[in-house]
C-alpha cells in the first residue's frame, strides 16, 4: 500500500463479538472528522462507511483493526481483520445478502447491507479476502 | 425584540451545575460565574431547570401589557391547558385570557393539525429520505445545525404550528373586524425559551409573524383565579388531534404515524441523531425528537409536572365531543400545502462545505490530543470547562490556560515547596 501523501493515521482495535462497543470506533473517527471541520455530506458518507466496516470486524471476524487515514485531498478507511475471510465476494455484495446469524439479526444488525452500502457511499472500493482475513480500503475524496 | 436566556451574576455561586448540563458545551466559568456562549447555545432551557440557585431566567424585561396594539390576538401553546386542575373546560382559559386584555384567541392546535396532515402527506411523497425528522421544537433544529449539520437533509421542513398559527389568526381577524396589518399585535403564550427565541432569530427565511412572546409561567395565577370564577357562558373550540402536539409521542399520533420514534431528552436524542448519522433507523418513516422530558409539557415555564399535564390533556381528549369542534381553515389545506404556506426551508450555516487545510487541522487535533494528555481526565469541571477535552481546546483557543486545571496547580505548588 502506498503511503505517498499520508498525513496522519487513526487506529482502533475492534474486537469480535463485543456489541456493546460496536460503534466506538466510528463514533471517534466522526468527532474526529468534526473537529478536522469536514464537509457535512463527506462525513455523512464516512460516518456511514466507518460504521459498517466496524460491524462486519464485530460480527464476522476474529477481530481486527480499523484506520482512518487523512490525506490532503481524500480520507481512506482500512479494514483489516484476522479472518475467517470472505468465501464468496460477489455474494457478499449483493444486497441483502447475510451470513449473519439469527441472534446477530435480532439485534438489529446482519440485515446484508453492508458491504453493498460501503461501496455505494465511496469513490474506490478494494476488497480482498482470504480465509487469513479481509482487507478492505475505502476512499472518500474531499 | 430580543430574547436571550438571562443571567444574573449575584446569584451565580460558580458550581458547574448548567456548565455540565449544557448539551453544546456552551457554558464556561470565568472568574467563578458562568457565561454563555451565544453563538452554540440553543436555547433548551437546561440551565434554567438545573441551577439550584435561579441564576438564569428567559423572562423578558418588557412586560406584555406595554405593548400597545389596536387589536391583540392571543395564541396560546396548548400545554396550557395541561397545567388547571383536570376537568377545567378549555372555554373557561379562553375567557381568562380575554380578561388579560385580549380581543380574540386563536387556538394553535388547530395548526398543529394542518401540520400533523402535512408531516402524514410529506413523508408518503418522498420515499428517498428516511427517517425525517420533525421541525417543531426549535432547540433541536439547532442542535442539528450546529452538531449534526449532515441530518439537516431528514428535517421535514415544516413550519412549526406557533407560525400556521399566526398567520391563519391574522388573515381571520382582518376578514371578521376590516382591521389593517398595523393594528393587530400576535401575543405567543409559549412553554419554554426555545420558542422565543424562534421569534427573533427564525429558524428559516421566513420572519416570525409572532410580535411578542409572553412566558406561560408569568401570566399562570392571573389566569388560573379567573379559571376558577369563570361560571359565565362558554364554548370552545380546540383541535383534539392539535392537543395532542403537547406531549412526546403526539406528533406522530396526530399525522396518524405508525412506524415513528419518539425521542426526549438531550441524552436519548443524541443516541439517536448518532445512529441516524451512521445511517441506520432508514426503515423509520418520522423521528419526533423534543428536548423536553415528555415533550412540551416539560419546557421550563410549565408550571405543573410534564406527566401530570400530559394525563390532564388527555382527559380533556376522551372527555370532549369532536363533533362540537370545527375550524374551517382546515379545509385550506390543499392550498396551504401547494403554496408552500407550511413550508420552513432550513440551510446549514455558512462556516460548513469550507475546503480544509488537512495538514493544519490535523496539526490542530494534535497539538489538542497533546494538551489532553498532560490534563488528569477527572473531567471534574473545577476548571471552568466541562470536561478536560473542552479545556484542552480551550487552551488551544487561547481561551484558557493549562493551569486553569487545579489538579496541575495543585501539583506545581507541591513541587514549589
Amino acid at each position: 500500500m502506498s503511503d505517498k501523501g499520508l498525513i496522519k493515521r487513526i487506529a482502533y482495535n475492534v474486537p469480535a463479538n463485543d456489541f456493546k462497543a460496536a460503534g466506538k470506533s466510528s463514533s471517534s473517527i466522526k468527532s474526529n472528522l468534526k473537529a478536522i471541520g469536514i464537509d457535512a455530506r463527506i462525513l455523512r458518507k464516512i460516518a456511514i462507511i466507518s460504521y459498517e466496516a466496524e460491524i462486519n470486524i464485530v460480527i464476522h471476524s476474529y477481530g481486527g483493526n480499523l484506520y482512518c487515514d487523512l490525506y490532503e485531498d481524500k480520507i481512506v478507511i482500512v479494514s483489516e481483520d484476522k479472518g475467517p475471510g470472505i468465501p464468496d465476494i460477489e455474494k457478499a455484495m449483493t444486497e441483502g445478502f447475510s451470513t449473519a446469524s439469527e441472534s446477530v439479526r435480532e439485534l438489529g444488525f446482519g440485515a446484508g447491507m453492508g458491504l453493498p452500502n460501503m461501496k455505494r457511499y465511496s469513490d474506490e472500493f478494494e476488497i480482498e479476502s482470504s480465509e487469513n482475513g479481509t482487507v478492505i480500503k475505502i476512499t472518500i475524496l474531499i | 425584540m430580543n430574547f436571550t436566556i438571562m443571567f444574573d451574576k449575584e446569584k451565580c455561586i460558580g458550581c458547574t451545575n448548567c456548565m455540565k448540563k449544557c448539551p453544546t458545551q456552551a457554558i464556561r466559568l470565568k472568574d467563578g460565574k458562568a457565561s454563555i456562549d451565544n453563538n452554540i447555545c440553543i436555547h433548551c432551557g437546561e440551565c434554567i431547570k438545573i441551577c439550584p440557585y435561579e441564576a438564569y431566567s428567559s423572562e423578558s424585561v418588557e412586560s406584555h401589557k406595554d405593548k400597545n396594539y389596536k387589536f391583540k390576538i392571543a395564541i396560546p401553546s396548548t400545554t396550557l391547558y395541561g397545567q388547571f386542575p383536570k376537568g377545567t373546560e378549555i372555554c373557561r382559559v379562553h375567557n381568562a385570557i380575554f380578561k388579560l386584555g385580549f380581543d380574540y384567541v386563536y387556538d394553535e392546535s388547530w395548526a398543529s393539525e394542518l401540520v400533523s396532515v402535512a408531516i402524514k402527506k410529506r413523508i408518503e411523497g418522498n420515499i428517498h429520505i428516511r427517517p425525517f425528522i420533525s421541525t417543531n421544537c426549535p432547540s433541536i433544529v439547532r442542535l442539528i445545525k450546529i452538531r449534526y449539520p449532515s441530518l439537516i437533509e431528514h428535517l421535514i421542513s415544516l413550519e412549526a404550528p406557533m407560525e400556521i398559527a399566526a398567520r391563519l389568526a391574522k388573515t381571520k381577524v382582518k376578514e371578521l373586524f376590516n382591521l389593517e396589518d398595523k393594528d393587530i399585535g400576535i401575543f405567543y403564550i409559549s412553554p419554554c425559551p426555545a420558542k422565543m427565541l424562534s421569534v427573533s432569530d427564525p429558524l428559516g427565511k421566513k420572519p416570525s409573524l409572532i410580535d411578542w412572546v409572553i412566558p406561560l409561567s408569568t401570566i399562570f395565577s392571573d389566569l388560573y383565579k379567573d379559571v376558577k370564577k369563570d361560571n359565565g357562558m362558554c364554548a370552545s373550540n380546540p383541535s383534539l388531534k392539535g392537543i395532542k402536539w403537547s406531549y412526546s409521542g403526539g406528533q406522530s399520533e396526530a399525522a396518524n404515524l405508525i412506524n415513528y420514534i419518539a425521542v426526549n431528552g438531550m441524552d436519548n436524542i443524541i443516541d439517536i441523531f448518532d445512529e441516524i448519522e451512521n445511517g441506520r433507523l432508514f426503515d423509520i418513516d418520522f423521528v419526533e425528537a423534543l428536548t423536553c422530558v415528555d415533550g412540551c409539557v416539560g419546557g421550563t415555564f410549565n408550571i405543573v409536572n410534564p406527566y401530570i399535564a400530559r394525563n390532564t390533556l388527555k382527559y380533556i381528549e376522551y372527555n370532549t365531543n369532536p363533533d362540537l369542534l370545527f375550524n374551517d381553515d382546515l379545509e385550506k389545506f390543499n392550498d396551504f400545502y401547494k403554496e408552500g404556506v407550511l413550508d420552513c426551508i432550513i440551510s446549514p450555516d455558512e462556516a460548513y462545505g469550507q475546503k480544509v487545510n488537512m495538514k493544519e487541522a490535523v496539526q490542530k487535533i494534535e497539538r489538542i490530543e497533546e494538551i489532553l494528555s498532560a490534563l488528569p481526565g477527572l473531567d471534574c469541571g473545577s476548571c471552568g470547562a466541562p470536561n478536560c477535552l473542552a479545556l484542552a481546546e480551550d487552551i488551544y483557543n487561547n481561551e484558557a490556560e493549562i493551569y486553569d486545571c487545579v489538579v496541575l496547580k495543585a501539583k506545581l505548588n507541591e513541587n514549589k515547596n
